[in-house]
């Protein structure tokens, strides 16, 4: 491969996520490496590039689950080659604690709101699928979380997201934590009658709310 | 004004040909909600035809509304073949495991016998006995999950929409079991008496896009559409979710009525595809139906009406999608007594700008 210079490494990054193409995230990022190119800034606005380019795709109905899933997947094959070959530890944009409420088990929504906040700059903690209110709860006290993000898609469980708002405040950490909601059943009315800070329709605008809410927008 | 209150099927069949009826035809999507009707718990219903019938016709008689939809959950299907599914003591079944990990296994799945497998036989055993019951009176349907979804459910959701871009021919295949045994199901529940009713939440827009649709989803609900028309029965099909971009394809697959959730424009379908198929819905199940006043009921009724009441192909007002197993009874009222005050020709009298 000849030497590009790294904004060409940069653009060709973002184009092989928001393509599809996990071989080409992998042999770019690598080259990148030879060449010199620095770590994070291939990350930064290459690969994630990509998927925020890929998000807005989703957000404009030109992309669909199929494909943010195949673009993260491209993301996550080139982030492995980067990462450790991060000179300095980048700065986060806050923690998010994440997972399904429990009684669900359906969690395609919740790895695409994952998949963007890592994107996006946040520390993420992924409590998986069907998780009691409790842990939510414990994990954030225990991470000093800035969110606490809650997705179910179904009705039966709804009411588990009004139980972490309660405990939160019950633990006395309701001021430090903000609350965002989101799948199938949740609505902003819901959101609001149970007392969370946020909501948000898909996986692309959570983040934008998590920023805001977290004031770096 | 009003005339004597017409049984369901009377209504649906004066409503076809043109005739003055005596309200619009109301389905309130009851499912486990009928566990509460008999003092059940929902894992009761497991295995348990006799005790579904029981709830769906106590439901019906209690509500009165125009079509019986004998459904617990989406499962059934791929439970049949092979997936495992969770039964909490009193909420609605969810899938534990899809029934294989990888592409390398499809070739070991089976259709269903729908006489033999999982809890196929019982609930055929609760459609017949529905029939038996009130079926001179009153549509009784039984529910079928589509090739899509439940190909979802043999491999996992994650997995099969990978593949649709990774692996196609893996999805034609597993689409290809799924509607075998949709087609062998659908033919149960025809002799049974009953008509199938399809439901294929995967095949949203909100997961899949349109072209996706159009290749992994439209060619099998075509095929089991078809199938099901040749035996005389009309077709419903519920798709969750956005479906604005695929209501056309719903249409071209030969559903004569569609079952629109709150995700999709009412007012939209009516002048997308109403003069080709009957539209129902879509008054939000949680926000209004489970969480509601019977007054915000009444407004989204209403709502709806103005919205769809006189679609050319006909309209049902109806929940979004099934309801929720909590859904207070007096908010099901609350929809029939809507309906009933809107009455025939729809006359709305109360503004609704609010819900529009």
């Amino acid at each position: 491969m000849s030497r590009q210079s790294p904004e060409e490494y940069f653009k060709d990054l973002s184009e092989a996520v928001v393509e599809m193409d996990e071989d080409l995230a992998v042999s770019l990022s690598k080259a990148a490496l030879e060449d010199g190119v620095d770590a994070y800034e291939a990350i930064e606005n290459g690969l994630s590039h990509g998927m925020a380019r890929a998000g807005q795709l989703f957000e404009e109905e030109e992309y669909f689950i199929p494909e943010l899933l195949m673009c993260s997947d491209a993301m996550y094959a080139g982030l492995d080659v980067l990462k450790p070959h991060l000179k300095k530890t980048t700065e986060s944009r806050g923690t998010v604690v994440i997972g399904v409420i429990e009684g669900d088990t359906h969690d395609i929504g919740k790895n695409m709101v994952r998949i963007m906040f890592e994107t996006g700059g946040f520390n993420v903690i992924d409590l998986g699928r069907d998780v009691p209110p409790q842990r939510f709860v414990d994990t954030a006290r225990d991470s000093k979380a800035d969110i606490i993000a809650l997705s179910t898609l179904m009705t039966t469980t709804m009411d588990g997201m009004g139980t972490v708002v309660k405990l939160l405040i019950d633990a006395n950490l309701r001021d430090g934590v903000k609350v965002m909601v989101g799948g199938g059943p949740i609505s902003p009315g819901f959101a609001k009658r149970i007392g969370a800070d946020g909501y948000a329709v898909n996986a692309a605008e959570a983040v934008k709310i998590a920023r805001e809410l977290v004031g770096t927008a | 004004m009003s005339i004597v209150e017409m049984k369901p099927l009377e209504r649906f069949a004066a409503y076809a040909k043109g005739e003055s009826i005596d309200r619009l035809p109301c389905v309130p999507i009851v499912g486990n909600t009928s566990a509460r009707v008999v003092g059940a718990k929902v894992s009761q219903f497991r295995g348990n035809g006799l005790l579904i019938a029981e709830a769906q016709i106590a439901s019906y008689k209690k509500f009165g509304y125009d079509v019986i939809r004998v459904f617990t959950d989406l499962y059934t299907l791929a439970e049949a073949m092979g997936a495992t599914v969770h039964y909490p003591e009193d909420e609605t079944a969810y899938l534990a495991f899809p029934a294989i990990k990888s592409v390398d296994e499809i070739s070991e799945l089976n259709p269903v016998e729908p006489l033999k497998d999982g809890n196929l036989p019982c609930h055929l055993e609760a459609m017949k006995r529905v029939i038996e019951a009130v079926g001179m009176e009153v549509p009784v349907t039984g529910a079928v999950t589509c090739p899509f979804t439940t190909a979802s459910f043999l491999i996992g959701a994650e997995n099969l929409v990978r593949l649709t871009i990774k692996n196609q021919s893996a999805v034609h295949q597993l689409c290809e079991v799924a509607l075998e045994s949709a087609l062998r199901y659908s033919a149960a529940i025809i002799a049974v008496g009953c008509t199938p009713s399809l439901t294929d939440p995967m095949s949203s827009s909100t997961v899949i896009g349109p072209r996706q649709f159009k290749e992994f989803s439209y060619p099998y609900l075509k095929r089991l559409i078809d199938f099901i028309h040749v035996h005389g029965k009309a077709v419903t099909l519920h798709i969750c979710g956005k479906t604005e971009k695929i209501w056309q394809l719903m249409a071209d697959a030969g559903a004569d009525c569609i079952s629109i959730d709150n995700d999709a424009s009412l007012q939209g379908a009516v002048e997308n595809v109403g003069s080709r198929v009957r539209i129902m819905g879509n008054v939000h199940p949680s926000d209004i139906m489970l969480q509601g006043t019977p007054e915000d009921v009444r407004l989204a009724v209403q709502s709806c009406v103005a919205q769809a009441g006189h679609n050319h192909k006909g309209y049902i007002v109806a929940s979004g999608c099934s309801l929720p197993t909590e859904t207070p009874f007096t908010n099901i009222q609350a929809m029939m007594d809507a309906v009933r005050e809107i009455g025939w020709p729809p006359r709305i009298v109360q503004a609704v700008e609010r819900h529009l």
